[in-house]
């Protein structure tokens, strides 16, 4: 069966051996991954920079809904990425090809690659792939056929407006854009799908299926989700408080977080590259409780952080600081708390919601919030959960409340839970501060 | 890639639902353009007479899963959350029900879809915009979020290991394997079903209608007189899991091996200056090379290519060519002609067909595509053309190659 490959035509394509080189690895090195490049999004700034001001100074991006008429919900907030305009950083003919959140993706990943120092050739060719999240994608496009389709009829649905809607696109307009011939793959995993994405760039790079990765995850604010979560009772009506006694809920945000993942040899081999961060463990798991509440004892959560940490090779005594998936509803955060004793017992560990000032990003929270956790490990400054005001016994965690707090940074974690019961917790940590990583098989490692 | 046992199979599509159903009526596969239309229970047909369509038959999953908790489920997660539960019980880690090997922290899932529940969205579209938002049913809100079909698997089944929802068009279902390889090897579930789903919806049909792709396609010659494929394409639907199993794991509890999966390869190749939507004859002959290399298998050990032709003529002409480009007088056949373009699940509705294949059953004439039908079929090479430059291949052997 082991026969030679070189039977199968290879005719007409320069990279093909380049792609050859992943296919048929049988997962025998240890590789570390590192975050080279970001790209932000987000209702309180464009770009890294601005993105990582806002956070330290606990700047809110909540603001009254411009987008469409909330009149009749009772609620009228939201986190709108009021600063993007899209001819700002896409062609004419890109912006008219996609949707809003393509748009976002797409600007968030120029600036990502633009971070990392790479030139225009640099992701071309099949060692590049792209993994995104997202929640629901291109909602702007189906929502417009779909108030097309009931005020008009079929006849009144636009027929070039109909192949720009689907999750699928968002990694095709990038990977079009870049040139990368790799992967092109959208992991739809709701408000965990930053993580998921991220966790997935890493195991391919770490699997020696792609030496670079344009990661993260893209969200758009959209009528038909906004009024969803108002039904159901899940809205504040002003503001979000995370671990708050007095949390009434969350609210909505939108946005992109975009990083570029490239293997320690990728990263090595161009001067160019500067190494953020470095992905440690992540950890995955289901509730398989209910579609929209977490478990409340939390196992599968707990199982999750407990997966990131010991997949990066520590114990929980080696993490200064946890972003929080911290809605603000009571359950999440009552969860969230009841994990974080599991995990770390007495010792009160530094936890903040990025939420409180952003607004929840859905798909693009965790990407946005790895982003953040970038700016602790570089800057050694926990964001803050702005809003915070009354401690809730049943939230007995040490949250960084109102203004940002400087503290160890060498290792963190970004937690996030999503509908589905889907929980997702990544490990990050300075460059080189996590032990070099098991071997990605499972047969090697046994 | 490390060898992944196949040990279970769920399937709910146009040639019936369960693994036996399934067999028997690809056994006697003919092609919907030859077929008068079937009955659908989606949605009112009636506005579209010349519908091209079709449905799973006479699906109702009360049979399956019992009267209760049904009320707010869409379509997609019903036929979902049945083909996990016969994919469990035929797999052999349940009985009744009960879990009989491996336990729910051992079992994960990856599951393709291409377009969400656009039954869940449209409907609360419209009751948002004739009536008010206000009145939009919250316990069928989450219906609408793109994973959510998926998470019903888990909870319905109790599958704790992992679940992930994968997003790639036509390939999706293809790539679910990518997924699971890498989560099988890395330890982060012993088994994982795989696959995927695609519910027929009136904004779904309407959608593919208008692009002008169901039935004959306006100004194209019927090429059944080639010999090859007509230009008569039907939107299908489907729901396919299909239990992967770490070898170690699946001996270890003497389960019955359906076939293995050996090789996988995917890649993008659109040309700047190419349209949105864009058959990528390259994209798909580096997928299939690819997945050979990773099979470390030759092109002259292919024995069968399940491709996804669907009579589309622009997306099977490409398709059609890089596969001569790499495999150049291997059969191929088209079960989509049989079930539909099935889109997300379409992948995964091959690796099924497949499985009869290398069990030995044969291959329905009215399928094959191209090529002389090989004696013995023992690798297959599964692939996807994606709408937008994206292309994937898998390939399956059999247990006894």
């Amino acid at each position: 069966m082991n026969k030679a490959n070189s039977e199968p035509d290879c005719r007409g394509s320069d990279s093909l051996v380049t792609l050859l080189r992943g296919a048929g690895a049988r997962y025998t090195a240890t590789v570390r991954v590192f975050i080279t490049g970001v790209g932000v999004v987000s209702s309180i700034g464009l770009g890294k920079d601005a993105f990582f001001r806002a956070l330290a100074e606990g700047t809110s991006g909540i603001t009254p809904v411009e987008a469409f008429d909330v009149t009749n919900l009772g609620r009228e907030f939201a986190g709108e990425a009021k600063g993007f305009r899209p001819k700002d950083h896409l062609t004419a003919l890109e912006a008219r090809r996609m949707g809003r959140c393509s748009q976002m993706a797409l600007a968030a990943a120029r600036m990502a690659i633009a971070d990392a120092g790479l030139d225009g050739s640099a992701l071309k060719g099949p060692r590049a792939a792209v993994v995104l999240g997202t929640t629901m994608g291109e909602a702007d496009v189906l929502g417009d056929l779909d108030h097309a389709w009931i005020h008009k009829g079929a006849a009144g649905v636009r027929r070039a407006m109909i192949p720009k809607y689907g999750s699928t696109l968002l990694p095709i307009h990038i990977a079009r854009a870049i040139g990368s011939e790799g992967a092109v793959l959208t992991l739809p995993a709701a408000c965990a799908a930053g993580n998921y994405a991220i966790g997935y760039a890493s195991d391919l790079i770490r699997s020696g299926k792609a030496d670079i990765v344009v990661t993260g995850a893209a969200e758009m604010l959209q009528e038909l989700q906004y009024s969803g979560f108002v039904r159901l009772a899940a809205m504040a009506p002003a503001k979000c408080q995370p671990f708050d006694l007095n949390r009434q809920g969350l609210i909505l945000g939108e946005g992109a977080g975009i990083l570029v993942l490239e293997s320690e040899a990728h990263a090595t081999r161009r001067k160019a590259a500067t190494l953020l961060a470095e992905v440690g463990g992540h950890g995955m798991t289901c509730d398989a409780y209910h579609i929209t509440r977490p478990h409340p004892d939390a196992a599968g959560s707990i199982g999750a952080m407990r997966q990131a940490i010991e997949r990066s090779g520590i114990t929980s005594d080696a993490i200064d600081f946890v972003n929080a998936h911290g809605t603000g509803t009571k359950a999440n955060d009552a969860a969230e708390s009841k994990v974080m004793r599991e995990i770390f017992g007495d010792r009160k560990v530094p936890i903040s919601s990025m939420k409180s000032m952003l607004g929840h990003c859905m798909g693009a929270a965790s990407a946005l919030e790895a982003i953040g956790c970038i700016m602790t490990l570089e800057k050694g400054l926990y964001p803050p959960t702005i809003g915070y005001e009354t401690p809730d016994p049943e939230c007995d965690v040490d949250v960084v409340a109102n203004h940002a707090r400087s503290g160890a940074h060498d290792i963190v974690l970004n937690n996030s839970l999503a509908f589905g019961g889907y929980n997702s917790v990544t490990c990050l940590a300075k460059p080189f501060k996590l032990p070099e990583p098991a071997p990605f098989s499972r047969r090697s490692a046994a | 890639m490390t060898p992944r046992h196949v040990t279970g199979l769920g399937i709910a599509c146009a040639l019936g639902t369960g693994a036996e159903a399934f067999f028997r009526g690809l056994a006697d596969a003919k092609r919907l353009s030859a077929l008068p239309p079937s009955a659908i229970a989606s949605f009112d047909v009636s506005k579209y007479p010349d519908a091209r369509i079709v449905e799973v038959p006479d699906f109702d999953a009360t049979k399956y899963l019992g009267d209760k908790g049904l009320r707010t489920l869409d379509r997609l997660t019903k036929l979902l959350v049945v083909a996990a539960r016969l994919c469990l019980h035929d797999a052999g880690f349940k009985k009744d029900n009960q879990w009989v090997a491996l336990a729910p922290e051992q079992v994960g899932v990856v599951c393709s879809n291409a377009y969400g529940s656009l039954e869940a969205i449209t409907e609360l579209d419209r009751v948002a915009k004739l009536e008010d938002a206000r009145y939009i049913n919250p316990a069928k809100f989450p219906n609408t979020v793109s994973n959510s079909a998926s998470g019903y698997v888990s909870i319905w089944e109790n599958l704790r290991a992992l679940n992930v929802s994968v997003s790639d068009g036509n390939c999706g279902g293809l790539d679910a394997v990518a997924a699971a390889d890498i989560f099988l090897e890395s330890a982060r579930a012993d088994a994982i079903l795989t696959g995927g789903g695609e519910a027929m919806s009136e904004a779904l049909f309407l959608a593919f209608q208008k692009l002008g792709v169901l039935g004959p396609v306006t100004g194209t010659a019927d090429r059944t007189a080639t010999g090859t494929v007509t230009n008569d394409t039907r939107l299908g639907e489907a729901a396919v899991f299909l239990a992967l199993e770490v070898p170690e794991v699946s001996k270890a509890r003497n389960a019955r091996v359906l076939a293995e999966v050996v090789g996988y390869g995917t890649a993008f190749f659109a040309p700047e200056e190419s349209p949105l939507v864009f058959p990528s004859r390259e994209a798909t002959r580096r997928a299939i090379t690819s997945a050979l290399v990773d099979a470390q298998l030759a092109a002259s050990d292919v024995d069968l290519v399940v491709s996804s032709v669907a009579g589309l003529p622009r997306f099977d002409d490409e398709e059609l060519a890089a596969i001569r480009d790499v495999l150049t007088d291997t059969a191929v056949v088209a079960p989509k002609l049989a079930v539909g373009e099935t889109l997300g699940a379409g992948g995964a509705v091959g690796m099924a067909a497949s499985l009869a294949w290398l069990g030995g059953a044969p291959v329905a004439k009215d399928l094959v595509v191209g090529g002389g039908l090989p004696v013995k079929i023992r690798n297959v090479v599964v692939t996807s053309i994606g709408y937008y430059g994206n292309a994937s291949a898998v390939v399956m052997r059999s247990p006894r190659a």
